[in-house]
């Protein structure tokens, strides 16, 4: 009986894949993946969360309701304003929209669940004619017009369960990062198509209300100024470029008007900057 | 090529040891299984989807010793044993191991 | 941003330190297994009854770790399933350190052969479930000097 032991060849129990190259596809294979479903995902969503009736809303939005306001001057006049503008945009009868002016510093305004809307007193002491203000309330009224908050809520739980069964099933804090990095990245292109969206059925309605858009584009260049330098990159941002957002405008005007007739913005009314502070 | 895990064959005769000859594979499992996993977790039942995927797994690590074994010449693997254990999260290693001999 | 940067950074380190760690395993691995090659190891029960002698027990054990770049692999290989590579190498080199230095307590021993060799993997983690950190391979066997 003979004992040797020869010489085994390399390479029988290992592959011959330079690892570098398996990582690129690897990466680009399994990003791929994730953008396609958080796509297709948010497209299902989106169409579905449409025909969710606007009085279920209105219920899930009382259940979560922030800080009722309380009469005073400035909330009648807002009133008055989202009268018109909801005449303009011809929202259905069972939509109504109850603003609320919010006496804070916060620079901001928003729309959400069940037709509210917020305005902060941040936001509106820096405006400077009555057609800059028209601009903010259209705009949000018209983010509730194209339903966009229940939208959003629908696309952001129905992506939210499929990505946690994924993220479940692998447990390395690491991988649930990127999964939820690009995502989260996926989802911003949709919410960039909704501003875009609302900015333009406000141009429009800013037109029907005083034959010109001055007001946008006025109010867009306070944003900016507010904004300061440190602006991120679009494509990491849940808004379009304040940039962008001014040259939709330029665009519409150009379109809109044959003459170049001068126009005039609306003035805010005279006790405008008292009603800004409410009074106890 | 034979493989068995016996070691004395009634019926040949073992002219030559060629010495230890290894095969092994390393599989990780996707979400889908993954999934189907979780289910079965709820209802019970045989999780086919893995069982399919360590079949596979060690038909490959066999195959892989085999061709060590035609490497250095031999026609036969007496004194296969099998080894699994995981080594990453969520995949398995398949491990075959044996003497490569030279049968007449 | 910060954490993709920190992400990459952490990537190429394990890839540089862990493919050269590799390479320099490989050679020091073949040039070894050449020395030892009088030695050889076999899975059989049954030494030759009347030539053997000295029968001894070795074992040779390594646990190696894995690096950044091969779990990270690892964790996008269990998104797609199939093959992974960078793990195979990894226990590829394991198994046959464990061998050579099993092989080479026998050497010290002057033996000739090794009988019923045996080969063990496991997986060693900081037990918080998923993150398993290195693997051991431990392999042990009977040593025998044959008489001539």
């Amino acid at each position: 009986m003979k004992y040797s032991n020869p010489l085994i060849p390399e390479g029988i129990n290992t592959s011959k894949q330079h690892p570098l190259k398996e990582f690129f596809i690897l990466t680009a294979g399994v990003l791929g993946l994730i953008v396609t479903a958080v796509l297709l995902l948010g497209f299902f969503a989106d169409k579905l969360a449409h025909h969710i009736p606007f009085e279920v809303e209105q219920k899930i939005a009382s259940e979560a309701l922030l800080q009722t306001s309380n009469p005073s001057p400035m909330q009648n006049y807002l009133e008055s304003l989202t009268r018109q503008i909801a005449a303009v945009q011809q929202l259905p009868d069972k939509m109504p929209i109850t603003v609320h002016y919010i006496d804070s510093e916060t620079i901001n305004a928003f729309a959400t669940l069940g037709g509210h809307v917020y305005m902060f007193r941040g936001l509106l002491e820096k405006l400077p004619n009555e057609n800059a203000l028209t601009m903010v309330l259209a705009h949000e009224i018209a983010h509730i017009k194209h339903r966009h908050p229940i939208r959003s809520l629908g696309r952001g739980i129905v992506i939210g369960l499929a990505l946690s069964m994924v993220s479940g099933s692998i447990g390395d804090m690491m991988s649930n990062q990127i999964i939820s990095n690009t995502e989260t990245i996926t989802s911003l292109s949709y919410s960039r198509e909704q501003e875009r969206v609302s900015d333009k059925t406000a141009l429009d309605t800013l037109m029907a209300l005083y034959g010109n858009v001055l007001g946008a584009e006025q109010l867009f260049k306070v944003l900016q100024e507010s904004e300061g330098t440190m602006e991120l990159p679009e494509f990491l941002s849940t808004h379009p470029l304040s940039d962008q957002r001014i040259n939709a405008i330029h665009k519409f005007a150009r379109e809109s008007f044959s003459t170049d007739a001068e126009q005039q913005a609306k003035p805010l009314p005279s006790d405008f900057s008292t009603w800004l502070r409410i009074t106890e | 090529m034979l493989v068995t895990n016996i070691e004395i064959l009634p019926d040949k005769r073992i002219v030559e040891h060629l010495g230890l000859v290894q095969g092994s594979s390393v599989r990780a499992k996707h979400v889908g299984r993954d999934i189907m996993a979780g289910l079965k977790n709820i209802f019970g039942g045989e999780l086919k989807g893995y069982t399919e995927l360590l079949q596979e797994s060690r038909a490959e690590a066999m195959e892989r010793m085999i061709e060590q074994a035609e490497a250095v010449g031999a026609n036969a693997v007496l004194n296969v044993r099998f080894s699994t254990s995981s080594v990453a999260a969520g995949a398995a290693e398949l491990f075959a191991y044996g003497t490569a001999v030279v049968l007449e | 941003m910060i954490d993709l940067i920190i992400l990459l950074m952490l990537l190429a380190i394990g890839y540089g330190f862990g493919s050269y760690a590799e390479s320099r395993h490989y050679k020091s691995i073949i040039t070894r297994e050449n020395d030892l090659r009088h030695i050889p190891a076999i899975t059989s029960r049954f030494p030759p009854q009347n030539n053997s002698s000295d029968a001894t027990l070795v074992s040779g054990s390594v646990v190696i770790s894995v690096d950044y770049f091969k779990r990270f692999i690892a964790t996008l290989r269990n998104l797609v399933g199939g093959r992974v590579t960078a793990y195979e190498s990894l226990l590829d080199r394991a198994r046959r350190e464990a061998i050579l230095r099993m092989k080479n307590e026998a050497a010290q021993l002057n033996s000739d052969i090794i009988f019923n060799v045996k080969l063990e993997t496991s997986s060693i983690h900081k037990g918080k479930g998923n993150r398993i950190g290195s693997v051991e391979v431990i392999a042990y066997g009977t040593a025998l000097k044959t008489s001539k």
